[in-house]
């Protein structure tokens, strides 16, 4: 687990900037790597809306920092790195505020990690990765099907017109089913990753084209992942709902858990007191990890103490 | 309950109950097409109170409707 690298590693280049012996140092200077030294005070606000704009900013601030320092840096690496944790898009909920005369990362240059160090670490990274559960994709095999044929020579198949207008296929490996239309569209369901989803769906369009139809692979698209994870400590569901209305909704009545809509990225979590939370409407794994990490620090703010 | 099967299927997100009983049990193979349900299991065992029959291979053709499912072991 890469725990430590949540902030950019001290750029080696980097050791006396030449704008950095200047006190009073705007903080958000591209030559400075973001949070170095100065102590973060943690935002009391918990407005998600005025912390996801400040995370906005920070992101932007760190990506293009990201991109002056992208060769020698470990992670210059953006989206894309799947299976990875992107650190990028760790919430940096504190602000670093530039305190009056605290000038230490100026004085360390030899000791790079030691001035990176926030007061609130745990602030920085979860630590917590929300694992794929469900991968929804459709695809079409570019040619008509005659379902019946399909559900009487294929395996594992049910075709039941009078309820539902298309056959349901299933496959062991990736254990996935799959919804095959007349039309030759066809919606796979079930996946733990991309990479499983379109190779179920191969999967489905090679017995299809096994069985006589001219079926293609075409216009591939995920749309739809789930991810949970647990943040291992209960939530005060009630508090949450109270200052985040504009995004919470929670009626216990009718559902245990909170619907938290996310506004960026456009993701719905469902939060609930033991501290599990699932995340859907994802179109991309970053999102899932982006929103998690957005939601993190604000369920810290509402642990149960009792 | 048949509503609630098909419920699952529109949206996309079946319940993989058949999956459940491959990984579980021994089904080979089932199906389902005009209203009759075909099933392949492997090494089954059929037991009464005093015989114990075992297969290792039994197609199970099943019906609606008033007549009972039939049972062609293989």
């Amino acid at each position: 687990m890469e725990q430590n690298n949540s902030l950019p590693p001290f750029p080696q280049g980097l050791a006396s900037p030449p704008g950095a012996m200047t006190p009073g140092l705007p903080l958000f200077s591209p030559m400075m790597p973001y949070g170095t030294g100065l102590t973060p005070q943690p935002v009391q606000n918990t407005n998600s809306l005025s912390l996801l704009e400040e995370q906005q900013r920070q992101q932007q601030q760190q990506q293009q920092q990201q991109q002056q320092q992208a060769a020698s840096q470990q992670q210059g690496g953006m989206v894309g790195a799947s299976g990875q944790t992107p650190q990028l898009y760790h919430s940096q909920v504190s602000t670093t505020t530039a305190l009056p005369g605290n000038t230490p990362v100026y004085t360390t240059p030899l000791t790079p990690m030691t001035p990176i160090t926030p007061a609130t670490p745990a602030s920085e990274s979860s630590g917590i990765v929300p694992q794929l559960q469900n991968i929804v994709s459709t695809v079409n095999l570019g040619c008509k099907l005659d379902l019946k044929t399909i559900a009487l020579r294929a395996r594992n198949a049910e075709y039941n017109p009078k309820r539902f207008a298309a056959v349901i296929m299933r496959i062991r490996e990736p254990r996935t089913t799959a919804l095959i239309f007349s039309s030759g569209k066809m919606v796979c369901t079930g996946a733990k990753s991309e990479e499983q989803s379109r190779l179920a769906a191969r999967k489905y369009a090679r017995v299809v084209q096994k069985l006589g139809f001219p079926a293609k692979f075409l216009d591939f698209k995920i749309q739809n992942m789930v991810g949970s994870c647990d943040v291992k400590f209960p939530i005060r569901l009630e508090g949450l709902v109270l200052t985040h209305q504009q995004f919470s909704s929670y009626e216990p009545e009718l559902f245990p858990g909170l619907i938290y809509r996310m506004i960026k990225p456009r993701i719905v979590l469902l939060i609930f007191v033991s501290g599990k939370v699932v995340l859907t409407g994802a179109k991309v794994r970053a999102e899932i990890y982006e929103a998690f990490e957005n939601i993190y620090p604000i369920l810290k703010g509402f642990r149960k103490t009792t | 309950m048949a509503y609630q099967l098909y419920r699952n299927t529109t949206l996309g997100n079946s319940l993989q109950e058949s999956l459940d009983e491959l990984i579980q049990g021994s089904l080979n193979t089932y199906r389902f097409c005009d209203n009759v349900w075909t099933f392949v299991l492997n090494d089954v065992e059929f037991r009464e109170v005093t015989d114990l029959v075992k297969v290792d291979k039994v197609k199970i053709v099943a019906c609606d409707g008033k007549n009972t499912g039939s049972n062609a072991p293989e």
